[in-house]
């Protein structure tokens, strides 16, 4: 302790040895020239703005920053579920069928679709390969669906697909953010985020973004995809685990009744009130709220998220696995959020990232093991909305990051053991489903072998103007002030998908 | 020598704003010099400079015209004037302070020379900007009104109004084609203005081409450069219109080649050239499929909506666009059939109304009727049994009810097809059973009766 004491004052000493007077005086000058300053411009309220907190008004907003507020025009749903499949699912196995590259399959790559591209494995000149997948065309509408995919037929008419979305990124974690936020970099706010920032949310006891994932890993581009950016942190996604508590820590602590902690609560708030009549920071207000609400979430969100006592034939439909982390079990979550009024909810799914180099990340054997997982939820979600009236109120979307190459990946210009594809975002799928969407329509086209659009080009932009044009948003309208600019979701671009609207 | 001759004359725009500047500035002098004070006498000085670089920018100014190949016709005006305004300064200079003045430049008063001057020189200045900037620049951003009642012509938005009934008789070129040209080309390729010695605001125009000679291949939009142009992908720079300028929509682009596939038929209905359909569809008038009805109605007072969203209700507008509202009990799970009075202030605004998992009973039907607007009811999860049902039909708009997960029975299904605009009824879960069930005013009212299965597959099991 002693040598601890001497240590800090020998510190200090040297600390003063080294300032001089010189220093004194020009610190004092700058100092009193600084406060002489700051009450000549009137501090950071140069226009005397600032009144007592009794004349103050505030929106309802501040005091709850999930309040719900009216959209600028008439919205065609009123929740989102976003379905990603992190990885990128091959569009060329599902639902972009492309016979003519059959006929290919095995040849080599034209040198003109490879001349100045760089992939993110693919070296040399790769073979093409065929659809390693069987096609037909399913419902009314015709549109086509592999047979990795036997239950989607059932609600191939309910969708409407873009087969030639288009990305810039071909890596996993810039992909990702740039599909959910609208920039490949880091620090923009997700969909969700702009969502219920634009809309608040209708239940009192919920979040109004809720995030799930099947376990396992989690998406490249970690939080951010969920994340709020600079709008406040108040409406970032709140992930759920499907398995365990929900939310960590939102059981009290062993030894704290319910009563105890209400209590503790209004302790809290009571002194939170006396701080607000003091300074009258609409923060404050903000923050008790945000007590409260956190104290109701903790009997609502375990109910929300529990699916036991869903009935058995809803568990069958989906295909649940109760106390496990899977896919089928957080759309059945998905369904039940939904239905209690939460504005979007996201569901990102894993393992879709099939290169070929590992068997469960072949084309022809991976691939087909993670559409078996997806098939019958998705059919399930889409029905069992569709049930509950509820799939009129709501936007479901698929997709992924990017798509795949209709070549055969050649890590390290090698063959590879399994049959594998590489990123590619210059075509790939995506469907919507849902209220105000033109049901079995299909939007785009890409060339004879899937290697880029040739019609019907949409961009990532434009699916997240078409998202906030459902919602009842203009994407060009919808901004927030940050850095001395406004800024919006789709930043300078981004045309609404009217093809696929009904 | 070309090059010094251009080099030199694309000086010309800097130079021309000295004599603009050293003019101003001597006038300003000269007023304040007005009392005889000492200012005025630096005014001959500016105007001798301006003068001498007046004539620098004149010297430019002609180069610029030999180097850049304007039509003489183009630049006569603010050739001339600007010569004017270089001879102008030194009779300036000389009234000011020449010792020997004829009579006659004596005889008019300074203010008045001033005051020609301040024009002229305005004028020359306004001259040499139309040539650079085009003749409208300044007109450009005004509105429309204002643009006419100035005496510009105006390329006015003209819709183009399709329907079911007339869309065959209707004029390809004159009802169709020449609204979209005119919204979206005209402005830039008129007789006025004619860009790239194009014009497209009449047949003629069409025809004739533009400087790079015509713009359409008989019956193949492809090869035509009036289709080409459009279609190109915005950020080419051959896409026309520019990129900021207001783009025809994909199916406006869409139609002018068809028109051209069509061989640009001036005088044919759209009958008459056999197109489809689904080409003309998005010039229908579009219907409006809101959940709330297409009239206007006052808003509800703010207080009344406050006091109901106290007692835990929750009132919205549906947009900022509309008055109507919806109505919530998502937070009010103990809502019962008395705590309908409640919201009778808005009863004329409520559009959409959720009574889910409340505990309203039948009773709420007799109190619904007090709504006229409501579009969506939503009931379900809730104890009702249907009985009563048949008095919603004289809410006119209704266009959906949820009654999942309620008692609804089979026998008050019937009654809903009194209903008027009734489409959608969602009975999953009810006492009502998909087979069997009488279907009321078959096909009209589509009738939900959920149970779906998604039956387990063999391959469901399959790991690969």
């Amino acid at each position: 302790m002693d040598t601890l004491e001497k240590l800090i004052q020998e510190h200090l000493n040297k600390d003063a040895q080294a300032k001089t007077r010189r220093h004194f005086i020009k610190n004092c000058a700058g100092g009193l020239g600084g406060l002489a300053l700051s009450s000549i411009f009137m501090g950071c309220d140069p226009l005397g703005k600032s009144k007592t907190a009794s004349a103050r008004t505030f929106s309802e907003r501040d005091l709850n920053p999930l309040a719900t507020l009216a959209p600028p025009f008439s919205p065609k749903v009123k929740s989102v579920i976003y379905l990603h499949m992190a990885g990128a699912p091959s569009q060329l196995e599902m639902f972009d069928y492309k016979p003519v590259l059959h006929k290919f399959h095995g040849q080599d790559c034209p040198q003109s679709l490879l001349e100045g591209r760089k992939f993110a494995f693919i070296k040399g000149t790769p073979k093409l390969m065929g659809p390693q997948a069987e096609f037909a065309q399913e419902g009314e509408s015709g549109n086509w669906v592999s047979n990795f995919l036997p239950h989607f037929k059932q609600v191939v008419d309910e969708v409407a697909f873009l087969k030639a979305v288009h990305t810039d990124q071909f890596n996993h974690g810039p992909a990702q953010l740039f599909m959910h936020t609208g920039s490949a970099r880091l620090g923009r706010p997700s969909i969700g985020a702009w969502a219920t920032y634009g809309l608040g949310s209708e239940n009192q006891n919920l979040p109004g973004f809720v995030v799930l994932t099947s376990g396992g890993n989690t998406p490249d581009a970690g939080k951010s995809v969920w994340g709020s950016g600079f709008l406040p942190s108040v409406y970032q996604g709140v992930q759920c685990r499907s398995k365990g508590d929900p939310v960590l820590y939102i059981e009290d602590p062993d030894g704290i009744s319910r009563d105890l902690k209400k209590s503790t609560i209004d302790a809290i708030n009571k002194i939170n009130k006396e701080e607000y009549a003091k300074y009258g920071d609409p923060e404050i207000l903000a923050r008790i709220n945000q007590y409260e609400m956190a104290y109701r979430m903790q009997i609502a969100v375990p109910e929300v998220m529990n699916i036991n006592d869903e009935p058995e034939h809803i568990k069958q439909m989906y295909g649940v696995e109760p106390g496990e982390e899977s896919f089928a079990n957080n759309c059945l979550l998905a369904r039940k959020l939904v239905e209690e009024g939460v504005r979007f909810v996201q569901l990102f799914d894993w393992g879709w990232d099939t290169h070929g180099n590992i068997r469960e990340g072949s084309i022809d054997m991976g691939l087909r093991n993670k559409c078996t997982q997806i098939d019958r939820p998705i059919t399930a979600l889409i029905l069992d909305l569709k049930q509950r009236g509820l799939l009129e109120d709501t936007l479901i979307v698929w997709g992924g990051e990017f798509g795949r190459t209709p070549m055969q990946e050649n890590r390290g210009n090698k063959e590879m053991e399994f049959k594998g594809r590489d990123h590619h975002g210059d075509a790939f799928t995506m469907w919507m489903a849902g209220g105000g969407i033109k049901k079995g329509a299909s939007h785009g086209e890409t060339d004879d072998i899937g290697f880029a659009g040739v019609e019907g080009r949409v961009s990532v932009h434009d699916v997240h103007a078409t998202i906030l044009h459902l919602l009842g948003f203009d994407h060009e309208q919808l901004t927030f002030d940050f850095q001395g600019r406004p800024f919006r979701l789709t930043d300078v671009e981004g045309e609404i998908i009217r093809e696929i609207l009904a | 020598m070309d090059v010094l001759k251009q080099l030199l004359g694309r000086l010309h725009p800097i130079i021309v704003h000295l004599p603009i500047g050293f003019v101003l500035a001597g006038l300003l002098l000269q007023w304040y010099g007005r009392k005889k004070n000492e200012l005025g006498k630096v005014a001959p000085l500016l105007f001798f400079w301006g003068g001498i670089s007046a004539v620098l920018a004149c010297i430019t100014g002609y180069l610029q015209y030999l180097g850049e190949g304007y039509a003489f016709d183009t630049i006569k005006l603010h050739l001339w004037s600007g010569i004017a305004t270089a001879l102008f300064c030194f009779v300036m200079v000389f009234r000011l302070k020449g010792s020997q003045q004829p009579g006659f430049l004596q005889k008019v008063p300074i203010l008045f020379l001033s005051i020609f001057f301040f024009i002229l020189i305005s004028v020359t200045g306004h001259f040499g900007g139309s040539i650079t900037h085009g003749e409208d620049y300044l007109v450009e951003p005004l509105p429309n009104h204002l643009k006419s009642a100035l005496g510009f012509e105006t390329y006015e938005e003209k819709t183009i109004a399709l329907n079911e009934e007339n869309w065959q008789e209707a004029q390809l070129y004159e009802e169709v084609i020449k609204p979209i040209l005119n919204n979206k080309c005209v402005s830039c390729h008129n007789p006025k203005k004619e860009k790239g010695e194009l014009q497209l605001h009449s047949q003629e125009g069409i025809l004739k081409g533009g400087e790079n000679g015509g713009i359409l291949v008989v019956s193949e939009a492809s090869r035509s450069e009036l289709f080409i142009r459009m279609d190109l992908p915005k950020d080419n720079e051959d896409h026309m219109p520019p990129k900021d300028k207001t783009q025809p929509t994909k199916e406006e682009i869409r139609l002018v080649g068809a028109w051209i596939d069509a061989g640009h038929p001036f005088d044919k209905s759209i009958g008459e050239t056999g197109l489809e359909k689904e080409l003309f569809l998005s010039f229908f008038p579009q219907k409006l499929d809101n959940d709330f009805p297409d009239i206007d109605i006052v808003a509800a007072a703010s207080d009344s909506i406050r006091a109901i969203e106290q007692q835990g209700v929750h009132v919205d507008p549906i947009s900022k666009a509309t008055s109507f509202l919806q109505v919530s009990c998502i937070n009010k799970p103990a809502f019962t059939d008395a705590d309908f009075e409640l919201l009778l202030p808005l009863a004329d605004q409520i559009a959409i109304l959720d009574l889910g998992g409340t505990q309203v009973t039948d009773s709420i039907f007799g109190k619904l009727t007090a709504l006229p607007h409501l579009t969506v009811l939503k009931l379900d999860h809730t104890e009702i049994t249907g009985k009563n049902i048949e008095q919603l039909s004289i809410l006119e708009h209704l266009k959906s009810i949820n009654l999942t997960h309620s008692k609804f029975g089979e026998p008050h299904l019937s009654a809903l097809s009194t209903f008027k605009k009734l489409r959608t009824v969602y009975v999953y879960n009810t006492l009502v059973k998909s087979d069997g069930a009488p279907k009321p005013d078959d096909g009209k009212i589509y009738i939900d009766y959920g149970d779906y299965e998604v039956p387990a597959l063999p391959s469901d099991s399959i790991v690969y």
